[in-house]
């Protein structure tokens, strides 16, 4: 499996809001264990839903010299089921953008039905930490669909 | 907020438990308040009471006493010690 909990970037708004969306496929093999004959998305990878997009929209603003990693999670609650195969949007918008951490409100719907909430706290680990490997797929895929201007576009790293 | 609400305040950032926590004790001795809890803690001053500190002013944060004073400089400790 995979850690790419975000399949597409609807909207974004680079350092300040994003909307994405994820479908978790049915054939997983951890919805054998969670749970068996009820199986639903674990509360660990909703809440790396809202953390990879999130991070997305930092990175995306090309403002620092290292990706965002999670650091926190503070009130997070799980309010609804997520089934498989059910498309997931997730909406994050950052609180506080300092050059050393950043925080974001982020949520989950699922038709219109908000399923998960947290606030998360992002600190940054700087690329060459990554080995010249760092490229983000989904962030890249979006911005070749939406050229950004100004220092957002000037960010090679991510692309 | 009184000076034991402002340690309570610190308290639960760090997590630790309510009363553990006292002027003199050292950051060092905080588990919670390592490199990312500096951070958190700049984020909390910030995020709840709109106080931003310089790296010489973080430089010198060593206690929580340290943290109760920028509190107090700041007007968010008004009432005097009560301990």
């Amino acid at each position: 499996m995979r850690f790419l909990l975000v399949d597409t970037i609807r909207e974004l708004e680079p350092g300040r809001r994003i909307r994405a969306s994820k479908r978790v496929p049915a054939d997983l093999e951890l919805f054998r264990d969670h749970f068996p004959g009820f199986p639903v998305v674990p509360g660990v990878l909703l809440t790396e839903m809202m953390a990879q997009a999130a991070g997305k929209c930092l990175d995306a603003e090309g403002a620092r010299s290292g990706r965002a990693m999670l650091g926190g999670i503070q009130n997070a609650s799980f309010r609804g089921w997520v089934r498989p195969e059910e498309e997931v949007m997730i909406y994050a918008e950052i609180v506080q953008n300092q050059p050393a951490y950043a925080t974001a409100k982020c949520f989950l719907e699922v038709d219109g039905r908000k399923v998960s909430s947290a606030e998360l706290f992002f600190v940054f680990a700087p690329y060459e930490q990554f080995g010249g490997r760092h490229r983000d797929e989904v962030l890249a895929s979006y911005l070749e669909s939406n050229p950004m201007t100004g220092d957002a576009a000037s960010n090679d790293d991510r692309k | 907020m009184t000076e034991p609400e402002a340690m309570d305040w610190i308290g639960a950032l760090f997590q630790e438990k309510p009363g553990t926590l006292k002027r003199d004790t050292k950051r060092a001795d905080v588990e919670a308040w390592d490199s990312l809890g500096v951070l958190l803690l700049m984020s909390a001053l910030d995020n709840d009471f709109g106080i931003t500190l310089s790296d010489e002013q973080l430089g010198k944060i060593d206690k929580v006493g340290d943290v109760i004073d920028v509190l107090r400089q700041r007007g968010v400790v008004v009432l005097e010690r009560t301990s």
